[in-house]
């Protein structure tokens, strides 16, 4: 009974439910791609690690701090292994490459788990001044080889009094999240800190491997603490906070999300719930004959609601759905970088259908009500 | 009460209050009408014709006074009990048809079956039935705007049938026809009170109409004369 009801006030303006959906398939699309690319930075992202410290320049993300800061975290209780390295911006112009040379400890790829490579190459990078292992993404825009020289501008003098540097590639690295970080180089830190003739000594960010999660907090407070009044203070955290709290310092990136999310979806609630009054007073005299064929107020009341629900579920599932599809689409136009990135989890989706059911209620509430107290002598009256 | 009488209406009082005043649109109303009866009401526009027809089909309550039908009173059940009454009890045939314009003939005859418990191949039969008995069972797949005047008022008379209630309530079943077409209905309405023992109340306007009926009464100022 319910869907022959439901079919009838569905069919009765194909093109106006025809609108409609697709109104609600845009914002619930919107929302599926908002909520997606918010993970990014509300840390959700899976992969970024509770048990790595991040410890950076405390005023300055991009500066500078001495390596005896990494001397100190590694006395640390609770600290299982120190890596630091430093980047070498390269001039997208003047090299042969368009991202960044990490500059690292030997421990790298035993600390950042994210970042793999071969045991050949990693005992290579460490025996070897001049070698370089290649992010996979770079070597596959660039067409770059094992064996190849990499040469670049960079922003650091070189000890022959250029900025022209370069490495022999011996392997290439790849990344689990976050893809563009295979946009880059890893070479010797300590080879790399030997040549350059300014800011010896000093590393970009420093990464502490922990035993227990648990202790993150505890262990950043108090290498924070222990710089506070130096000239080089810090800020530490878990690797997944910090992202969130660098993201945060662009600007509240989530607030701004859910304001657009809002404005969107008050006026799809607005359009909404004026499609359906609107559907409803020109069903008046249907609504009137059913209830003198037998039909109760709150099965009419019901329908309306039913009705409401059909039309959003139907959105929010093309829209979900689209926004799915629209992941590879997005990965393959940002050429791999954005690859693992993005995520549309489970939570996305039931949160996607609660609020598809909280639009559908709240736009359906006033016009069921008028289905329901309806009085067919009012709803036949002929003049 | 006589084992005959299907509908029973005593001393019913329905008024309104309009801009601070009260408007008596029946008044002391009494009115018998025994099993099998084809009764046409006749009277000017606002003598409560239809207020009478929406009150003997638990459309609407008095303001004082009984309905009662089969030994039921309707002014004591609940809206959703009336419901349930009028699904089983009365089947209406209106002016303008009021199919549902999206529906095919099938379709809005199946309408009052939906409320029951019949099987989708019950509720076929039973649409064929009723297509048969109204003559138009070529035309079941045709939506109202595919069909005349006359073939409309026959799916809205099917569809008042489908559930074999016992009274059908005509509000001016030929106000929007043709004379021709007008005569083909009532002819129909005959058979279903004398063919079918459809105990029929029928509101109009036309003499022509109110004389395929077995009594008329006059309603004039919500009081009923002969």
């Amino acid at each position: 009974m319910y869907w022959t009801l439901i079919k009838t006030g569905l069919i009765r303006k194909r093109t106006r439910t025809f609108l409609t959906i697709m109104s609600l398939f845009v914002a619930f699309l919107l929302f599926g791609s908002l909520q997606t690319f918010t993970s990014i930075f509300t840390g959700s992202v899976k992969g970024l690690s509770a048990k790595n410290i991040i410890v950076t320049p405390r005023y300055d993300l991009f500066g500078k701090q001495p390596l005896s800061v990494a001397q100190y975290i590694e006395t640390l209780d609770g600290v299982e292994a120190v890596m630091y390295f430093d980047i070498l911006m390269a001039d997208s112009i003047e090299s042969m490459m368009d991202g960044v040379v990490f500059a690292a400890s030997p421990n790298f790829f035993d600390v950042y788990t994210r970042f793999a490579t071969t045991d050949e190459a990693e005992e290579v990078l460490k025996s070897t001044p001049s070698a370089a292992i290649v992010g996979k993404l770079m070597a596959k825009e660039k067409g770059i080889k094992i064996g190849d020289k990499l040469s670049l501008k960079a922003t650091s003098m070189n000890s022959d009094g250029t900025y022209n540097w370069s490495f022999d590639v011996v392997g290439f690295y790849t990344v689990n999240k976050f893809t563009g970080d295979e946009m880059g180089a890893i070479v010797n830190w300590s080879a790399f800190d030997e040549a350059r003739l300014t800011e010896k000594g000093t590393v970009s960010m420093i990464m502490a491997q922990i035993s227990d999660s648990t202790l993150a907090d505890s262990i950043s407070n108090q290498i924070d603490e222990r710089f506070m009044n130096s000239s080089h203070a810090t800020r530490s955290g878990p690797e997944s906070m910090l992202a969130v709290e660098m993201a945060g310092e662009i600007a509240d990136i989530k607030l701004i999300m859910n304001a657009i999310l809002l404005s969107v979806f008050f006026t799809i609630l607005l359009v909404s719930a004026n499609t359906m009054a609107q559907s409803i007073r020109e069903r008046t005299i249907d609504i009137g004959v059913l209830k003198c064929l037998g039909y109760k107020d709150r099965q009419l009341f019901t329908s309306v609601i039913l009705e409401a629900i059909f039309l959003t579920f139907v959105a929010t599932a093309m829209g979900l759905l689209v926004t799915l599809l629209l992941i590879p689409v997005v990965v393959e136009l940002s050429d791999g970088m954005l690859a693992n990135t993005f995520n549309l989890d489970l939570k996305i989706i039931f949160n996607g259908f609660l609020l598809g059911l909280l639009v559908a209620f709240l736009a359906a509430a006033i016009p069921s009500y008028q289905a329901l107290t309806l009085k067919v002598v009012d709803a036949l009256r002929k003049d | 009460m006589s084992s005959n009488l299907l509908i029973e209406v005593k001393g019913v009082n329905k008024t309104y209050q309009k801009g601070g005043e009260t408007l008596i649109v029946l008044d002391e109303l009494n009115l018998e009408v025994p099993k099998g009866d084809y009764l046409a009401l006749m009277g000017p526009s606002g003598s409560g014709k239809s207020t009478l027809l929406n009150l003997i089909s638990g459309l609407d309550s008095p303001t004082s006074g009984s309905i009662i039908i089969n030994g039921k009173h309707l002014e004591k059940m609940k809206s959703s009990a009336l419901s349930d009454w009028r699904a089983s009890n009365v089947g209406f045939i209106f002016q303008f048809y009021n199919l549902l314009p999206v529906l095919n003939a099938k379709k809005n005859i199946e309408l009052p079956l939906l409320l029951t418990n019949l099987s989708s191949t019950q509720r076929n039969e039973h649409v064929s039935t009723a297509l048969n008995v109204v003559g138009l069972a070529d035309r079941g797949n045709h939506k109202p705007n595919e069909l005349s005047g006359g073939q409309q008022q026959r799916v809205a008379i099917a569809r008042a049938l489908i559930s074999d209630p016992d009274i059908l309530v005509c509000d001016e079943p030929t106000g929007d026809l043709d004379r021709q077409t007008a005569s083909e209905i009532l002819d129909l309405i005959k058979v279903l009170n004398r063919e079918h023992g459809k105990t029929i109340i029928m509101v109009t306007h036309d003499p022509a109409a109110a004389e395929s009926a077995k009594r008329t009464l006059h309603l004039d100022k919500g009081k009923l004369g002969s």
